[in-house]
């Protein structure tokens, strides 16, 4: 169990350290025996995994490596969440008078009176898209961990092109649709943010290939 | 004017265990123990120390078969010099001690 743990640990580390510090994180996994042979294998992993973390706060494909995280845990896992909420509990803003799906489904304002069955039978497709808006995020997300970033530019402008379509159809059925627009605006913000990343990463991976 | 940045006491350490036997290569985990360091001290150690050419690092056969390639180090021609000034400092220093 400890030297699960340890090797864990020291994956975690391998992952820190990242493509520059490769050789590093296979000298500190080939140790691990020697040190689990006296006993202290978990000292030793919880130790290279200090390393590797103050390793990734002082160079550059460190700061790589956190300024990706935050990008997805800051910015594309939040909006992920919000589109998923939005669609599967019905925050207010996306239906008829503010009342979120449910109020969208079964209450009749003077407004539905007007276009009743069009609603009823837009809301669904609508909701559909949202979720898909979300999902294209997590998505996003995952291929930008992954350094995927010709999928990730891919799936964010499906992502894109499916919340102009959202906005069309909320302005064609007179539904509120300025924060369907601002979210539109953050997704493009996302989009120029992954595109600068992906070019830091192009210039590492270029000073990387040159130094060997 | 540039200040020259001093080694710390853990590089000291790690370079007086080193130049002990310049030319053997050392592996991670023998070196924590002969210098009493931690990994998660000794590994940014020998990144830096690698880096500025002071160590120089090779992937070693291990001496029994079946077993993992290991990491070893040993001192260059630059980080001994950096060793034996070191050891000239810390000698003089009684010396410097006595004049004052």
């Amino acid at each position: 169990m400890t030297l699960f743990v340890a090797r864990a640990l020291l994956r975690l580390a391998r992952a820190c350290l990242g493509e520059r510090h490769a050789d590093w994180a296979s000298a500190m996994e080939a140790e691990l025996e020697a040190a689990a042979a006296a006993g202290e294998a978990l000292p030793f992993a919880f130790g290279c995994l200090t390393a590797a973390w103050r390793a990734m706060f002082t160079s550059e494909q460190g700061h790589f490596l956190l300024t990706s995280y935050a990008l997805v845990l800051g910015m594309v896992l939040p909006m992920a969440a919000l589109q998923i909420g939005c669609a599967l509990f019905g925050l207010p803003y996306l239906y008829p008078d503010q009342h979120g799906l449910a109020g969208a489904l079964l209450e009749r304002s003077p407004r539905q009176d007007l276009l009743p069955s069009v609603y009823q039978a837009a809301i669904p497709a609508l909701a559909m898209l949202q979720v898909m808006i979300g999902l294209g995020h997590l998505r996003v997300g995952w291929l930008t961990l992954e350094r995927d970033w010709a999928g990730a530019t891919r799936w964010g402008s499906i992502c894109l092109a499916a919340t102009a379509t959202l906005i069309l159809f909320m302005a064609a059925l007179f539904l509120d649709g300025r924060q369907v627009v601002l979210q539109g605006a953050v997704l493009a913000i996302e989009l120029a943010t992954i595109a600068v990343v992906a070019r830091w990463h192009s210039q590492l991976s270029s000073g990387l290939a040159q130094a060997r | 004017m540039v200040r020259k940045r001093q080694p710390s006491k853990q590089m000291r350490l790690l370079l007086q265990v080193l130049a002990e036997e310049r030319d053997v290569w050392r592996h991670g985990y023998e070196l924590m123990k002969a210098t009493g360091l931690l990994s998660g001290t000794l590994y940014p150690l020998l990144m830096r120390m690698t880096e500025q050419g002071l160590v120089e690092a090779e992937w070693r056969e291990p001496a029994q078969p079946g077993r993992p390639a290991r990491h070893a180090y040993r001192l260059t021609a630059a980080g001994y010099a950096v060793a034996r000034e070191l050891a000239d400092t810390i000698a003089d220093r009684p010396f410097k001690g006595a004049l004052a």
